[in-house]
């Protein structure tokens, strides 16, 4: 039976609360430009509410989370085929940028995050949802059930991540390719 | 951050990025929600009444004309219209619901959408101008049958018209089956993925 609409409010709050800031996340590493990225990530959550109408608790909520995020995202690529490779920043989100004076480490951060955006984009769907739920730590078992694949191809898959990361982000700053 | 190995070190920094924070309240979502399904009623509103007007359009002549090749050129681009507007609300209708964005997998949901665009590369011709060709060819024979005084020149003109369509037909046709087939060996890929998967079950 489809949730009732004071439940499906409810679940849609207990989604946001909890995954509000990997939906960013998930936005960002589908779209470089800013306007638009907050436009998919409105989709999403309307997509999210709209859903929850028919969650009947089969999977965890994560997995559903991430699975309506990932496909209206997979959409939203098919629509636009516009990711960028050098983004264009708003004023309100170099805000949000580490600023150069707050330290080498912190430049440090700025610069391998704006890098594994670049490599994310350039994923083919499947490829980027592992490397995503990768990121944000899930295990095999998760991965699997977001993403469909089964828990050989995902290992495969995070082997090779883990190669990708390790050669590209090499601890030590010989991080060019 | 630096003792720790690349792939986890990377992992704390995609974790640790800072975000916006967005939210929308209730009232956002539910205004959202309903200025997308306006978008898509008017939108098939638009399409409807199109039709409409064109059936009309062309029904009132059916009506007008007494030379009977004409009037089976008018009922054919009537029936050829009314396919198409049945084509296009099928084909509007089967949208995503809400809930199968949940229920499907990023492999099923992407599986989906490529068997999608395949359909619509491969079929367009057939279900959206195909339907309006033997209405418009029959129309074109009438008018000149009707109009013998001018029937060297209108057959030199639809002549050259019809073998410019005709050459844009194959050409987009080919193009069509090119990426249809690009399309297919992507689905018979993820299909390789998921038989593994079930076969695995």
């Amino acid at each position: 039976m489809p949730a009732p609409a004071s439940s499906q409010d409810d679940l849609y709050r207990q989604a946001a609360d909890t995954y509000g800031a990997a939906l960013e996340r998930l936005a960002r590493a589908y779209e470089a430009d800013g306007e638009t990225r907050r436009d998919l990530l409105q989709d999403i959550h309307v997509a999210l509410w709209r859903s929850f109408k028919g969650f009947k608790g089969l999977c965890s909520m994560r997995t559903w989370v991430y699975r309506v995020a990932h496909n209206v995202a997979t959409t939203h690529v098919g629509r636009q085929s516009r990711v960028r490779s050098h983004p264009l920043v708003a004023l309100e989100e170099i805000e949000l940028l580490p600023d150069a004076s707050e330290g080498e480490l912190a430049a440090h951060r700025r610069q391998s995050l704006e890098r594994l955006l670049a490599l994310i984009q350039q994923l083919e769907h499947l490829d980027r949802q592992v490397m995503l739920a990768y990121l944000e730590g899930m295990d095999a078992g998760a991965i699997g059930e977001i993403t469909g694949l089964s828990s050989r191809n995902v290992a495969t898959k995070v082997h090779r991540i883990k190669g990708l990361l390790a050669r590209r982000f090499e601890a030590g700053g010989n991080d060019e390719e | 951050m630096r003792n720790e190995s690349p792939p986890q070190d990377m992992r704390n920094v995609w974790q640790n990025q800072r975000t916006e924070g967005i939210r929308m309240s209730m009232e956002e979502i539910r205004n959202r929600s309903g200025k997308f399904e306006g978008t898509i009623y008017w939108r098939n509103a638009r399409e409807y009444v199109a039709a409409l007007v064109v059936v009309v359009f062309f029904g009132f002549e059916f009506w007008r004309v007494p030379d009977v090749l004409t009037r089976v050129g008018y009922g054919l681009m009537i029936a050829g219209m009314l396919y198409l507007s049945w084509q296009l609300h099928r084909r509007g209708s089967s949208r995503t619901m809400p809930a199968e964005l949940g229920l499907a997998t990023g492999l099923e949901f992407f599986r989906r959408e490529l068997e999608r665009q395949r359909t619509l590369v491969e079929n367009v011709w057939t279900w959206y101008l195909g339907p309006l060709i033997p209405g418009w060819v029959v129309l074109t024979a009438a008018f000149a049958r009707t109009n013998p005084g001018h029937m060297r020149h209108i057959g030199l003109f639809s002549g050259v018209l019809n073998l410019i369509g005709a050459l844009s037909f194959v050409a987009v046709w080919k193009m069509n089956q090119r990426a249809a087939r690009r399309l297919q060996r992507r689905i018979d890929e993820l299909d390789a993925l998921q038989g593994q998967r079930s076969a695995r079950k």
